[in-house]
Parts: C-alpha cells; structure tokens; sequence
C-alpha cells in the first residue's frame, strides 16, 4: 500500500484533539476496571494465555523479560496515597494489584512510529496489530509507556506446543512466529465473530452480547468490557461500560480529569502522558 | 535468501506482497509466472465487479479423481450442495463421504471411480484429499460472508447462479475435472475486488 | 447448546487426526506450514452429525475437575477439539467465572506427558501390555485385602467406588493436603454442621485467621464471587486478616496482622477477654475452663505470645463489636499445630459470642449420603501409612491422589509402601506414586469422561454437576474412571451393575432416575442435566445449634533453640498440592503474591534476612529435623520475622517435564507432628533453622518484571473507604 493511502486513510484514525479528532467511529472498545474488586487471583491473565494462543517462553527466557503475557497482574507493595508504608513493619494493607493490558490508546505512541504502519487505528477504535504487515523494528515497544507489547524473538510453534498441545490453538487467530510485535487486541476475534452473527441476522450489535476472555472469566466480575460510542458521538446508545465511564466522570481525550465530584473512583494510568486510553480503572479502596 | 530474509522468517512473505501483490513468494519457482493471457470467462453477477486476474495453479493429483465437470456443469448440481458449510461458516467444507455415498450406491455404481469411493466407505474412512485453494494462518476469509453478500443479500441473484460467485475466486471449477487454483488469491486479488465492490478495508477484518 | 443426540461419540470425533498436516474438513488450524497447493491433506466427516459446522464453535456444559470445588464449565468445542473452557453461569458454585487452574484444565487435557497405555512391572521396568492383560492381572492379585487412595471423590463414582469396596471389603483412604478438616470438625462439634454455609456477601467484617477464602479454602470461586458483593458499596464490608505469611486473602485485606504462627487462638481468646470486659459479653453460658482460658488471655499476654500490639487487639474487638455483622473464620495456619483443633475452637468461640450463628453462619444443605464428597484429609493419609507398614495391604490402589509427592519423609511412607504386595495406580500422569506402582491403568482426561460431581462446599442450594466429555479420547487406549470401575465390579460379579454397558449407560440410567421428588426439572431429566450441566436437587437444611466445647489450655512447644524458626508451607491458587505443576500456562503464571515463575522460593521479612545477610536471590537451606531443602529468598513484609514461607507444589521427582526437578517441596521435611484431637498432620508445626548456601551456579530467582514499588506514579491509585462510601452512596 502506497505512502500516500497510509498518510490519508489510516492516520484518520489517530486522534489528534488538535485537530478536532476523528468521529467516524463505528465502535468504541473499552473496558473498565475495579481494583476494589479485583484480588489479584490472576484468571484474567491464564484465560488470555488459552483464548489468544500466548506462548509459553520457559523460565529462560523469562528471565530474559521475553515473557508473552498480554495480560499480567502487576502487583505493588507501597501504596503512595496512602503514605504510611515506609515506616510500617507490615505489609499492613496487603498488595496493589493491577491487571494491565493493552490500553487501546486513542492517541496511542505506538503507532505513529511503527515504520510499515503495521500498527494503526481501526474504525472500531482499536489500536490493531497486523502480524504479516509486521517488520520487527520494536519501535511501538519502544514507544510504549506500558510496556504492553511483545515481541517474538523466536519461533514458539514447537517448544510452546508440543504435540497434542497444539491442538489447543485457537483457530480463529494467527499463531505469530519469530520478528512479529503482538499485544493485547480486545480480542477481536471474539468482537468479529459477534458482528458477523449480528449481520448475519440484519441486526446490530447489543451491548453484552459478548466479552472479551479475560472479563468473561473473573471471579469476581471487576472487569466490564463494552462500547464507549455515545461517549465520543451524541445519539448513540448507551452501554454498561459507557455509564461506567460516566457515572465515574471520567472523559475520553483528556490529559487530566475535571471532575464535580472529586471523590469518583475513576482513572486512567498515565494520562497525562496524552494517550488517552481506554481502559479506565476504578481506585482500590482501604480502611485505614 | 540474504540474512534479512532469514532472520524475519516467514513474514517477508508478507512484506514482499505489500509492495508487489501479484504473486507470493513462497510459491514453488516454476509456478511464479501468472498466466494474464488466457482470457477470463467472466461472470454476470449483478451488483458485483468480478476480479479478472488468472493465475495457473500446481495440478493436484487427489486419491480419487473426483469430476467437477460432471458434478456441477453435465448435471447443473449447485455447489453449495455439496460445499455446504460455505453458507453457514468460514469454511466451505469437503463433504463428508456419506453425500457422495447418497447418490453413489445407486447411480454410476460401475465406474472405477465410485468403486474406489465404495471402498473408502466400507472400511468407513474418509479419502485424504490435498488441499489446492489454501491461505495463510495469518489471513481469515470467511465464505459465510462473501456468500451473503454476492448471493443471499443480492436481490437480482439466484441461488442456481451460485457457482458465477464461487468463480470469482475459485475459478470454472465447473470445467475442471480435479479442480485447480486459478486465481492468484494474494492479498492485492482481494483487495483490488474490495475496492471496485466496497468490501471492508479494515486490515483487522481478515488478519488477525 | 440443545443436545438431544444421544449418539454423541462420532460428534466428537476428530478424524483423520495424527498424519502430520491432515486436518479435518474445513478445519483451520493454525500451524506454520507454507500455503503450497497440494502440500496439507484434508480430510472429511464420514457422515456428519447435522449440528456440527466446521469452522463454527459449539458450546458443551461440564464439571471442572481441578480441584474438589465442582465448579461448572462451559467448553468451546471445533472440529472435535475442545478449545476453550468458561465457567458455567448456572452453576451455583461459579456462576459463571473461573479461575486459573479451571482455565489450564485444557493443558492438563492435552499434556504431553499423559500416559497412553497400561503399564504393568517386569522385571523391575514398567512395560506396555494390554488392557485385556491388565485386567487378568488385577482379577489374580486383587483377592487379598485391599485399600484405595484416593483425592476426595463425590458423586456416581463414590457410588462405584463404593460398591468395590464393599464387595472386596476393602478400606478408603480419602487423601488431600489443602483443605479445612479441622474447621470442618469443629463446625460439626460446636454449630452441628460440618460445612455450615458462609455468608461472606452478608458479613460487614471478616476476621480470618489465616483462611485464604479467595485462594485455597474449600471454594476459592465461588467465595470470590460472594467477595465482590462484600466488597460493594457504600456500605462496603472490612476484611481483617490475621496469619504469618500473607495469603492472596491476605493480600487483599483492610488490615493484614502478622502473627507468630501457632498463637491464633490464643489471639482470639484476647478478642473474647476484650469483648467481655470491656463490652460486656457475657460467657456465663461457656464451660467453666473456656471461660477460664478468656479470663487467661488478657491483652499484654496476648501481645507477649502472639507479637500483636495491644492496640490492634483492642481494635479487631472494637470492630468486631461495632461494626454489624461480622465473620470468623479459621484457616490452614491456624488448624496446623498439635492444639490446631483448640485453636480453631477458640476462634469459632468468637462466633458464638459475637451471635454470628444464624446469621453469617447459617445452615448448609447436603447432598444425599449416597453422593456427598468423600473429603480428603491427612489424617487418612498417616493412616494408609500405617496400615501399609503393618502389612495390611496386599492390593493398593491409588487414584487422584500421589501420597508419596504429599507425605513428609518422616512419615516413611516409601518404605511402608514396599510391604503393599501390589500397587494399582489409576493415573494419567507419571507422578511420584504412579512411579512406584506395579500396574498402571491410563486414564481418560477429566474433558474425555463421564461423571458427576457434588462440590465440597455447598452454598444453600444443592446441585450435581455433570461431567460430559468434551472431546473424544486422545489415546484410545486410555480408560474413564467408572469405566475402570465398572470393569473391575464386574470382575467381581456385583450384579447390580453386570447389565450396564459401560459408565456412561450407568451413569445416564442414575441421573434419569433420580427420583423426581429430589429432580426439580423434571421431564427429560438426562437431556436436561447435560444442556445444563447442573441437576438442582431439593434439599432441606436445619438450623445450627451453637455449642461452645471443652477448651483445655494448649500446650505450646516451648521455643527451639536449635530450630528458631516456624515453617509455614503455603498452598497457592496455582499449583495447588502440585497436582498442577505439570500445567505450562501456571507455571508461567507469575505467583500471586511474590510473582516468582517456573520455581520455589522461601519468603523471608527483612529482618530475618538482614540477621542472615540475605538478599533476594540468594540461596538458604532450611534444615528441619525431618530434613532440608535449599530455595532462592524473597523478601518483603507480608511475613513474621519468626516465619518461613515456601509455596507448595514444586519439587517434583518425576511428574513430567514441565513439573520433574523444578524447586522444592516442603511438604518433605515436615515432622510428622499431628493435631491431638483430629489426627490430621500438623502441617505448620514444623520448626526448621536457617543458613545461607552456594546455591546452583546459573540458576536465578526468575520474577516477573518491573518494580515492586509505584515510584509515586499512581498505577494503583488508593482511597479510604469513607471516599469510597461518599462516593458511591452519591451513585
């Protein structure tokens, strides 16, 4: 594909609030976090390793930080806000945990280095990852203030599968092989399937129709994953997730929150970064 | 190959075919050259722009030598009688062995053909057949949609017709004994149809 | 999902599976090979089943058999693999979510070490011979007197089970390592209901005494689901944990109190002695030497033996007494000593007096006695031993359990097993015991069999989870449990079971005639109970009867000198008793709490470190008298100094090769110390000294990456709950 066809169909896709940002969206994926619910218990990150086909690296290559987890349960022990930790002799409010996984920015820093616009912006809001347009030149990773891309240095097919575990792949998505960048995609396989039956049946798409593996799985429902459309284009419905967002005062291109009621939970990592991401996280909570 | 190519492995491939979609590279050398002089028999599908693009495929030799000539032109039977997931599904689908028995054990029962078939089904196992029209793992066409589009949801369509669809892509099997690819099916093919069509021109929408 | 077919073994069929390339008819399954014509083989149905569409995923209900918890599952089934597992959200157990270990029970499906043949020893090796063979073996040896081993076991296959025991008048040796049985006895003793039902979503403070409700304990899931609705707001419930090395519970608790391990109960006679002399309970209703322990424990001798302040006791019973409804709960760290049993009475004390019975606590329903869960303790597993060194077993059979991976050393239990005249493992896997025995039977993975299943907890409403095979079996000549068990009763002629076919006519011809009064669904019930994949039966509960016990005064060990310090083995959701430790995707797990991958590890505070002059990932043995082990340290505070954390599950001596030689079990050094009033091993009574060592050359501690600490960035981002209560009663 031309210079030309990158520059005007796909950089379209790229918000830039300078520029008044993109409207044509057809979908806008998000999720939304309670890591007052969350505990840690790491389900999210296993269902994520058997829906996306996440090789296993060994302890090796681990070591190395060449791990593939999509999603990974970060854990913290000091807690900022709360101020008291250094002096305490106890971990007296237990850990932070945060599951992290592909922000789906809007603004997102990856994509805008990738040098074959391997990474670019789909219509439905996704920051997409195509694995054969892929070089490897690892600047998205680079780029990424998360840390949520991962590269392939090898190809895992025989040491990550050996037979019959390979007969577990899902078919619906690539198996990448060595040189590719992969990373958290909403699981779209799960959002394509979901369009197809709706259009299939001449309807659209209902909120909660389906969701992404990691949502699905947790034991204790804190994640929601949905269409945030009505909050970037007037007259749209209104899903789970975008109530979420709205109930928690919490806007898209934004660099920082202006809240009435500034005892809302919500927020997204890294903001002021202007990544604008589509993840917003609820604040754990402690009795102190 | 120079060390570039080694080290990224098979995804070249696709690298190659961004800047030059005609023809894949890892097709076997002697194959390379598409055949742009035989003239297409181009389809009349209302609503829809064929792709005009030959290719001349590998000649597939299948454990049993299966007519599609006699199939689907001398007895006009539709191919989604026997491809019949390509509707429904993603995939077309071989038929299973039980449809070719449903006409089988009755007509043609002399030939030596339908005595290997008869065979097969005796000792109830499937013939291995080689597959001819295959896509990458990294590319997701789904049959379910291109029918739906070009058939289903095309009002000037008949379904009769359906084989003038199925020859966008697959070519005239239905003058193929043993069918053979012939059309090129690389990534500018499709795309090319998607745009004179309006296909979808989301990358996500068929890699993934 | 309607399944009416009843002819489902050709569904599942993959065909044409094994030549290298061949796929089933449509069937894309990602591989790397080239998209050459003519290079793969494709391969079609004989005759299709009219619900089958390749390329389309179909969804098939069945039961998660990772742990005893019966967690219901949905399963993605293509082309006849199954893909996918989800939870099923009519199962009262999960309703609809899954852990990590539910999610991986497709690894442990597909494993590439799964055993594919029945072994029999000649000649010192294990040898292939055919089933046919194996079973004459058996029909010859099995005369004698005979025991099974086995994980806990509900259901139709107790059923089976049963009905050999009777009929060789064998003995059963349920046999778990992580679980609550001396929780479970003191419920049955002082509520009247061994596993009475928690209300965890009604509690507005939990104290747990080292009970990992989110990970471990009895149904981490479904627990976790009763957590989230604790945790709702505005009025949000308090969790306070108190143990010696944080559990994932732990790690999510308001308050999280480390306490010398083995003074839990004395802590909660503390909080009773508070409650009585500042607010007023009364205990006149107590035995005189329970109400004599109270008055024993006064708050400066509590912090003197527990290493709690005085302020944090007097403020677990300000809030105990104050804030509503509240909880106590006893876990592993508490039952674990030679006074376990008192100590988890003295914290179920706190219940009573705080008139949590009824309330929190409230009657269970139970399955009919036919099916309840036989549930494994260890104290069947010193008594196995036992038996074995008195040379009263001539035939063992051990199934779903691997006693020589969970008995510590100082148990002998390898020795007693060479006095068993003739071991029968019924296993997939080569673990520690299938190793040793002398005949194999290779069975069919838990998403290949038929079976049905009651969970080990119930939550006021009785279901049987059924288990339906998700797939056809991998290897043909491997074998589902009741199908083993039905070949074996009809070895011995037990009539009732000799017009049976195999385990699935069985098990069918059970389920359809449950007697309706007990079946809500009615109608088709077979159809139903496989759509479904739960049977919700009628059952009626009583009403507990609260009943403090007899409380005489622990006797604590007196400290050790040569042994300072305690060792506290860890169960984590994960590896579990390391029946998971073949499963890659958990092994690459990063553990919950230290987040180590694909190794053991000792949790070390830092002062403990800093006596030893350790670092993370350095190498230090810890010897006990039973034994040693040596394993890289982590450190952080979520330990007591006098404790020593090391996860279970690692360790393993065969098992595999994502399991075989990776990290330590420290199940291996324990003493073989046992609770005095239940029997069950102590598994936390074991004292243990500590020195830095070499360690292996070129092997690391491996963790995930990144910083332990926030550097001020807010990822996490922490309000107090009074924000959290405006915030969500303004909602």
């Amino acid at each position: 594909m031309s210079l030309q066809n990158i520059l005007q169909d796909w950089s379209k896709y790229r918000k830039g609030n300078e520029e008044g940002g993109f409207h044509d969206y057809e979908h806008l994926w998000g999720l939304a976090i309670d890591l007052n619910k969350c505990i840690g218990c790491n389900a999210c990150s296993v269902a994520c390793y058997a829906e996306n086909n996440l090789a296993v690296v060994g302890k090796d290559k681990f070591a190395k930080h060449q791990e593939m987890h999509w999603l990974r349960v970060e854990r913290y022990w000091d807690e900022p806000d709360l101020g008291e930790q250094a002096v305490s002799d106890y971990q007296s409010h237990g850990a932070s945990f945060l599951p992290m996984m592909c922000q789906q920015c809007m603004a997102a820093t990856c994509e805008p280095v990738c040098p074959v616009a391997a990474t670019y912006h789909t219509p439905d809001g996704l920051n997409a990852q195509v694995y054969n347009r892929c070089i490897g030149s690892r600047y998205c990773s680079n780029n990424c203030p998360y840390r949520l891309r991962y590269f392939n240095f090898y190809s895992y097919y025989e040491d990550s599968w050996p037979a019959p575990l390979n007969m577990q792949l899902n078919p619906d998505l690539t198996v990448r092989d060595k040189g590719v960048m992969e990373k958290c995609t909403f699981c779209v396989q799960r959002i394509r399937a979901a369009k197809d039956v709706a259009k299939h049946e001449h309807r659209e798409l209902q909120d909660g129709e389906f969701t992404t593996a990691c949502a699905q799985t947790c034991p204790t429902q804190a994640i929601v994953f949905g269409d945030l459309l009505s909050l970037h284009t007037a007259g749209k419905a209104e899903s789970t997730l975008s109530t979420l967002w709205r109930d928690q005062q919490v806007e898209l291109g934004r660099t920082e929150q202006h809240k009435q009621n500034p005892d809302k939970r919500g927020y997204r990592v890294l903001e002021g970064l202007n990544t604008d991401p589509k993840v917003m996280y609820l604040e754990r909570v402690r009795e102190v | 190959m120079s060390a570039m190519q080694l080290f990224f492995g098979r995804r070249l491939l696709s690298c190659q075919s961004l800047r030059s979609p005609g023809r894949s590279l890892l097709l076997p050398l002697g194959f390379v050259v598409a055949l742009f002089a035989a003239a297409p028999l181009l389809a009349e599908v209302p609503n829809a722009v064929a792709p005009t693009e030959t290719y001349s495929g590998d000649q597939v030799e299948q454990p049993i030598e299966f007519p599609h000539d006699i199939h689907a032109k001398v007895n006009k039977i539709n191919c989604m009688y026997c491809h019949t997931y390509a509707r429904r599904s993603k995939v077309a689908g071989i038929p299973p062995t039980s449809k070719c028995m449903g006409c089988h054990t009755v007509i043609a029962t002399d030939k030596p053909r339908i005595k290997k078939l008869t065979e097969y089904w005796e000792k109830g196992e499937s013939p291995k057949w080689k597959k001819v029209h295959d896509l990458p793992d990294y590319v997701h066409f789904t049959h379910e949609k291109h029918l739906q589009r070009f058939i289903f949801d095309n009002k000037d369509m008949k379904v009769e017709n359906a084989s003038e669809v199925c020859a966008f892509c697959h070519g005239e099997i239905k003058d193929m004994t043993v069918a053979q690819k012939s059309r090129p099916l690389t990534m500018g093919f499709c795309r090319r149809c998607h745009e004179q069509n309006k296909g979808p021109f989301d990358c996500w929408k068929c890699h993934k | 999902m309607a399944l009416d077919k009843i002819k489902r073994r050709d569904f599942l069929k993959i065909m044409g599976w094994g030549g290298a390339g061949a796929t089933l008819a449509g069937c894309d399954m990602p591989t790397t090979v080239t998209l050459e014509e003519g290079k793969e083989e494709v391969v079609s149905y004989l005759v299709p089943e009219e619900y089958v569409i390749p390329g389309i995923g179909v969804w098939y209900a069945s039961t998660c058999q990772q742990c005893a918890a019966g967690c219901g599952v949905h399963g993605r089934v293509r082309e006849g693999r199954v893909l996918k597992l989800e939870g099923n959200p009519e199962s009262a157990v999960n309703s609809g979510a899954l852990c990590q270990m539910g999610q991986s029970a497709l690894q442990t499906h597909y494993n590439p070490d799964r055993i594919q043949q029945p072994l029999l020893r000649s000649g010192g090796a294990l040898k292939k011979v055919s089933w046919d063979e194996a079973l004459a073996q058996l029909q010859q040896k099995a005369g004698g007197r005979s025991a099974w081993v086995t994980g806990t076991i509900s259901g139709h296959q107790a059923v089976l089970l049963d009905a050999y025991v009777k009929a060789t008048q064998a003995r059963h040796y349920p046999v778990e390592v992580v679980g609550s049985p001396v929780w479970n006895r003191v419920c049955q003793d002082m509520l009247g209901d061994a596993n009475p039902r928690l209300r965890i979503d009604e509690a507005d403070l939990i104290v747990s005494f080292g009970a990992d409700f989110l990970g471990t304990w009895n149904s981490p899931v479904h627990f976790s689901r009763q957590y989230a609705r604790f945790r709702q707001g505005p009025k949000r419930g308090m969790l306070i944990q108190i143990e010696p090395a944080m559990t994932l519970t732990g790690a999510n608790a308001d308050l999280w109190l480390a306490i010398r391990p083995g003074t839990e109960g004395v802590f909660a006679l503390g909080v009773a002695n508070v409650l009585v002399d500042r607010y007023q309970t009364s205990i006149a209703g107590l035995p005189a030497d329970a109400q004599k322990a109270i008055r024993l424990y006064t708050p400066d001798h509590v912090k003197d033996i527990t290493g709690v302040s005085v302020d944090q006791l007097m403020k677990v019973a300000e809030l105990l007494k104050k804030r509503g409804n509240s909880l106590v709960l006893a876990g592993s760290t508490a039952e674990g000593h030679s006074y376990g049993y008192q100590s988890v009475a003295s914290i179920m004390l706190l219940n009573i007096l705080l008139g949590n019975v009824g309330k929190t606590l409230q009657a269970n329903v139970h399955a009919p006695a036919q099916l309840a869960p036989r549930v494994g303790n260890t104290a069947n597993l010193v008594a196995f031993a036992e038996a074995a060194a008195a040379g009263n077993i001539d035939v063992a059979f051990f199934y779903g359990s691997n006693p020589l991976y969970l008995a510590p050393q100082s148990l002998g239990l390898k020795g007693k097993l060479d006095k068993v005249g003739f071991k029968v493992a019924l296993s997939s896997f080569m673990d520690e015991t299938t190793a040793q025995a002398d005949l194999v039977l290779p069975l069919a993975s838990a998403l290949e069999d038929w079976g049905s299943h009651v969970g080990a907890y119930q939550n006021g409403e009785l279901q049987v989870s059924i288990q339906q095979p998700l797939m056809e079996k991998l290897y043909p000549e491997t074998r589902g449990f009741g199908d083993v068990m039905l070949g074996l009763l009809k070895q011995r002629q037990v009539r009732e079971f000799a017009l049976y076919e195999d385990y699935y006519a069985y098990l069918r011809n059970a389920v359809a005639a449950m007697p309706a009064a007990l079946n809500k669904a009615g109608g088709n019930a077979w159809n139903n109970a496989l759509q479904h994949g739960v049977v919700a039966l009628n059952a009626g509960s009583g009403a507990l009867r609260p009943r403090a016990v007899s409380l005489p005064q622990p006797e604590m060990a007196a400290g050790d000198d040569g042994y300072p310090y305690h060792l506290v083995p860890s169960a984590r959701l994960g590896l579990w008793d390391g029946r998971h430790a073949n499963i890659p995707w958990l092994q690459e797990a990063p553990d919950q709490i230290t987040k180590v991958v694909w190794d053991s590890w000792v949790e070390l505070h830092p002062t403990t470190a800093a006596k030893l002059g350790v670092a993370r990932g350095d190498t230090v043995k810890i010897a006990s008298k039973a034994g040693a082990i040596e394993a890289k340290v982590y450190v952080y505070k979520g330990i007591h100094p006098d404790a020593i954390g090391v996860p279970l599950g690692q360790g393993h001596d065969e098992y595999g090769r994502y399991a075989k030689g990776r990290g330590v079990n420290p199940l291996s050094i324990l003493n073989d110390t046992k609770d005095q009033t239940t029997g069950e091993l102590a598994l936390h009574a074991t004292r243990v000294q500590l020195s830095r060592t070499a360690g292996k050359p070129g092997d690391k501690l491996v963790l995930m990456g990144g910083s332990e600490s926030q550097l001020g960035r807010k990822m996490v981002a922490t309000v107090k709950a009074e924000v959290f209560a405006r915030s969500e009663g303004d909602a």
